[in-house]
């Protein structure tokens, strides 16, 4: 570094606060459990499968394959919108931090990419949502489900990360070979990075103004999405990470920092629902079902499990890849590719027939207040995360369940 | 003093969780006060690895950034 480099004044050390050093997880994740609370309390919480599902069907309405010309136009899908913006919020966090480059993975990699975010969809198509809708969200929501799918996404998981190891063993060629890196921001000559960040900043804000005329929802869908993408990637908040790390490297600060952002959801959520917050038009009921799929339990399980399996082998679940693809991580290209792709296709035909065959009384919305009262659930969810708590500490000082 | 390098790693162009994967397993080969080279350019590993050399007790001597986005550790067996 030179030595001539200036005191940074006010501002600079405040930019300096958000983007010379990654924020703790749980920060980040304290952070996207409020704006979750907050999306909620506009219109619905926070999901990441629908709206890359929602990407994939405008791909194939404009080949004009799968009779999907009816499918919502990105512009106009909130869901479809907020993933757009996460990824943008993300790349607009890895240039203010100098952090961006397309790295371009060794071709193995690229292959576990596509192939993770395939099973990714399927498992969402099947659970009814992802790491986010059935999880993230699903879990404060009350949903019985989502615990249940939960417990399919950590089975899933530990066996994937099982695989991975098998696979860095006796195959490692798989994952080295050439690779390349364009664009980073190293040094003095990166600092367009920083320039080309702001500028984003902006067109996102001009964006969502343009919008704020005939859809306030989507203007707010548009900033909540872009800051969404920003502080993932500025935390590296990551659900893989939390559930893959206790059993690879013993590491529990991903998990805490997951279960901090839930604790937080819990409470906003369940004041949501309890008061009926925002409940416009609709029932109450409406508004207490919000995020309880009917998929309580065989689809939970087992589309946890599938969704479990492929955010493992991609590298990120369906937030982390899509944070990913805006710092320019191409193996995540592939697997938001793979993603996007499949979910139509396990939509149409992939899952229908498997649901046919399942008994109907195994797929019902389970709202948990229903069973124990609104603080026998909320006691039941925080009782679940507190002993997830003792077990990735416990695990992080003797290492028991540690692969390394 | 310059630090003698036993082993190198190169992880330039993985995404987590490789290069904490392939580092933790080439940290098992080597013999206590061995130390280790990592190159790579995912981002996380700049925050993934000073938390795991302080909980596992090994000893992060350098950290750096290399010309075209590439960051290096050298890393000291405990």
């Amino acid at each position: 570094m030179s030595e001539k480099t200036k005191e940074p004044g006010v501002l600079g050390n405040l930019f300096k606060t958000f983007f010379a050093k990654h924020w703790p997880v749980w920060v980040g994740a304290i952070v996207l459990g409020t704006l979750n609370i907050l999306l909620f309390a506009i219109k619905s919480p926070w999901g990441a499968s629908g709206g890359i599902n929602n990407w994939g069907e405008n791909v194939f309405k404009s080949i004009g394959i799968f009779g999907l010309e009816n499918a919502t136009a990105t512009s106009t899908s909130l869901y479809g919108m907020l993933c757009v913006f996460l990824v943008i919020g993300s790349f607009i966090g890895a240039l203010l931090s100098k952090e961006f480059a397309l790295r371009i993975p060794p071709k193995g990699e690229l292959i576990k990419g596509f192939i993770g975010g395939g099973l990714m969809a399927v498992g969402a198509t099947f659970g009814i949502g992802c790491s986010i809708g059935s999880f993230y969200s699903g879990v404060p929501a009350l949903s019985g489900g989502a615990i249940i799918f939960t417990i399919g996404m950590f089975t899933g998981v530990v066996i994937a990360l099982k695989y991975l190891i098998w696979e860095m063993e006796k195959f490692p060629k798989f994952s080295s070979g050439k690779s390349y890196n364009f664009l980073s921001g190293t040094g003095k000559s990166g600092s367009w990075q920083i320039y080309l960040g702001w500028i984003a900043l902006i067109i996102t804000f001009i964006i969502a103004y343009q919008y704020s005329g005939g859809n306030k929802i989507m203007a707010w869908f548009i900033i909540i999405g872009m800051f969404m993408g920003l502080i993932s990637q500025r935390s590296r908040f990551c659900i893989v990470k939390a559930f893959r790390d206790p059993f690879m490297t013993g590491e529990a600060d991903g998990s805490v920092g997951v279960m901090a952002g839930l604790v937080i959801s819990v409470f906003g959520f369940t004041a949501i629902k309890y008061f009926g917050i925002g409940v416009g038009d609709i029932v109450v009921r409406a508004r207490e079902m919000t995020w309880v799929f009917p998929h309580f339990f065989f689809r939970a399980i087992i589309g946890g499990f599938v969704f479990g399996l492929g955010m493992t082998i991609a590298g990120g679940c369906a937030v982390g890849t899509l944070w990913r693809v805006g710092e320019g991580q191409v193996k995540l290209w592939a697997s938001a590719l793979g993603f996007l792709l499949i979910s139509p296709i396990s939509k149409l035909y992939i899952v229908p027939p498997i649901v046919k065959a399942l008994p109907q009384n195994f797929n019902f919305k389970n709202y948990l207040p229903d069973y124990l009262g609104y603080p026998g659930a909320v006691g039941l969810v925080l009782f679940i995360i507190l002993i997830w708590y003792v077990f990735v500490k416990w695990n992080e000082k003797t290492g028991r369940f540690s692969a390394f | 003093m310059e630090n003698k390098i036993d082993q190198t790693l190169d992880c330039k162009g993985l995404s987590c969780p490789m290069p904490m994967m392939k580092l933790a397993k080439a940290m098992k080969g080597l013999n206590s006060g061995e130390i280790l080279e990592m190159v790579g350019t995912d981002p996380g590993t700049k925050s993934d690895l000073p938390r795991w050399c302080e909980k596992s007790g090994n000893e992060m001597l350098e950290e750096g950034e290399l010309e075209g986005g590439i960051f290096r550790f050298l890393i000291k067996k405990k």
